[in-house]
């Protein structure tokens, strides 16, 4: 009986001694962690730049056909970031090209900057290149061509975008 | 007026230019030397007894009175039994200075050509990379201080490392003195239209100068490193007078108003879009490669066809920049060579006609011609025969150096064959 009593008390030890159910809430937090320009050292070939911007652009990429004739276009000319300006510039000319307002371009020009920034370049601006932007557009509000077109033109031509 | 050009001299011609402007025609693909200036038409070729001149744009001598295969076909006629009327009331050779014998350094394509743009002997120069050594056209941006859209190289095809032969790779000269490249087969063909044609139209001011001043600002906050550029670059402006130069290329193109030769297509039509070019930007130096030719490895029926196309082609060439473009008129020389000549003897390969293909890569294709026409080169002059060969394909870059007026900035720089000269010291 004594004996019993001890084994009973034992497993109640052990019992009320064992692990317990954590109370606390693990979960994955939002953290962006977007990398900086530094690293980018890899040229994208013809056909990875244009199935990205057409992604990027269209919201769906382009067929391979379609990359593969635009391959040998920019083949076919020496200035390549000229002749991938006008490829954009023909790719602006879609109806289906889709592009944020200009109302919130100019209404919401830091939040539009950041978004750009990421959207093309993987990664936020700098205090400095935030500035800039903001400072440009703003500086262009009046002017009724300046449009989010060019904003993206320029971002899709721009070196950076060439490189990953 | 003295001023610093990019190589940092303040002076940039070293001797007295002898022309504005130069276009070298290149015949990629290999001139069989029996077949083109030595005018055997048949006779050293298919064992048929049939001699004639078929380059008469280029070449004086009369042309084969039968066996008639170089030319056109009519509807309901025998393939190529109608020749292209002559375009020059006086031929090349009548009015500039041919070297009839010259030598090759490869009798390969790409050390062909290669051979011909740098003015080197192409050691160890692989396939599908750029130069090893400067080309003609980073020489005369460099020594000469010329901008991107004075020098323009027209290839016929992407194909075989062609569109690399507007730069090298060498550190010193390399993308940045490279010249502006089109391929109008694909440029202008249907590649280009889908993917160019319907491209908008910007503002220069009011839209491409605000979209450049944000690419700028975004290209200086991108260290790219110089040997990771993609390709040459224009200026801001220079780029907007390209972008209105496809765009109204396209527009020419559907009224049909690109300069053609009366008998265009291959050929043809990269020397008419060469012409184009010309008419628009007026380059200092424009390099045009041309290499239908080349199907003589299986057909040669369509390798005299392409031969007389070819030098159809290069008669209205001469002929447009004399008469179509008065700032370029009687200031330009023009040059051609072919990359190679062809074997001596025929492959297995029979055509239509059961004449043999050539292909090269013999000595003989190391036999080749040449020549020069325009200002200050002296008129109906020959150099050199059969038994005395006198030039060779690299001199052609020094030769333009001459004229233009950097020879010696190109010698200095011990890149050339050392045994190149310019072709008029060789006169």
């Amino acid at each position: 009986m004594r004996i019993f009593k001890l084994i009973i008390g034992l497993v109640l030890m052990v019992f009320f001694a064992s692990c317990k159910k954590n109370k606390g809430t693990f979960e994955v937090v939002d953290t962006p962690s977007y990398g900086d320009n530094l690293n980018k050292d890899k040229t994208k070939s013809n056909i990875e730049f244009h199935s990205i911007l057409s992604t990027n652009l269209f919201q769906k990429p382009s067929s391979i056909n379609e990359l593969t004739r635009t391959d040998r276009v920019i083949q076919s000319c020496g200035d390549k970031t000229l002749i991938n300006e006008v490829i954009i510039s023909n790719y602006m000319n879609s109806a289906n090209v889709k592009l944020p307002s200009r109302r919130m371009m100019v209404d919401s020009t830091e939040r539009f900057v950041e978004e750009t920034y990421i959207r093309f370049f993987i990664r936020r601006p700098t205090e400095a290149e935030k500035t800039w932007f903001t400072n440009y557009i703003n500086a262009n509000k009046s002017n009724p061509y300046f449009r989010p077109e060019l904003v993206y033109t320029a971002f899709s031509a721009s070196d950076e975008y060439m490189f990953y | 007026m003295p001023y610093i050009i990019p190589s940092g001299r303040l002076f940039g011609r070293t001797n007295a230019p002898k022309a504005d402007y130069v276009v070298m025609v290149v015949f990629g693909g290999g001139l069989r030397q029996q077949d083109a200036i030595l005018q055997r038409y048949l006779a050293d070729s298919q064992q048929y007894n049939v001699e004639g001149n078929i380059l008469y744009n280029i070449l004086e001598g009369a042309a084969p009175s039968s066996k008639i295969a170089y030319g056109t076909t009519p509807a309901g006629q025998p393939n190529g039994s109608k020749p292209i009327p002559k375009i020059l009331s006086q031929s090349i050779q009548k009015q500039g200075t041919i070297f009839a014998e010259m030598r090759a350094i490869s009798g390969g394509h790409y050390g062909g050509l290669n051979s011909l743009i740098t003015g080197s002997r192409v050691e160890g120069q692989g396939l599908k990379v750029r130069p090893v050594n400067p080309t003609i056209f980073e020489y005369a941006r460099r020594f000469a201080g010329y901008k991107a859209t004075d020098t323009w190289f027209i290839g016929n095809t992407i194909s075989n490392s062609v569109p690399l032969l507007n730069s090298s790779k060498h550190p010193d000269f390399g993308l940045t003195y490279g010249a502006n490249f089109f391929a109008p087969g694909i440029t202008f063909g249907s590649d280009g239209y889908a993917a160019l044609a319907n491209a908008k139209v910007y503002h220069p001011q009011e839209e491409l100068e605000p979209t450049y001043k944000m690419k700028n600002f975004l290209d200086n906050t991108f260290n790219i490193k110089k040997g990771d550029m993609p390709g040459i670059r224009n200026t801001d402006d220079e780029k907007i007078r390209i972008r209105e130069f496809i765009a109204n290329t396209f527009q020419r193109q559907a009224s049909g108003q690109i300069p053609m030769p009366p008998v265009s297509g291959g050929d043809g039509t990269t020397i008419g879009y060469a012409a184009e070019v010309l008419r628009v930007f007026k380059p200092k130096l424009l390099v045009v490669n041309l290499s239908n030719i080349d199907g003589c490895h299986s057909n040669y029926t369509g390798y005299l066809q392409s031969m007389h196309r070819a030098d159809h082609a290069v008669g209205f060439l001469w002929n447009y920049i004399q008469t179509q473009i008065p700032e370029m008129s009687g200031k330009t020389i023009m040059t051609f060579a072919p990359e190679c000549g062809r074997n001596y003897q025929h492959n297995p390969i029979k055509d239509e006609n059961d004449w043999y293909g050539y292909d090269h890569g013999d000595a003989n294709s190391l036999r080749v011609f040449g020549g020069m026409v325009g200002q200050n080169v002296p008129a109906d002059l020959m150099v050199g025969s059969e038994v005395n060969p006198v030039g060779k394909v690299t001199d052609m870059t020094l030769t333009i150096a001459d004229i233009l007026g950097f020879k010696d900035e190109v010698k200095s720089t011990g890149l050339v064959d050392p045994e190149a000269m310019s072709l008029f010291d060789r006169i």
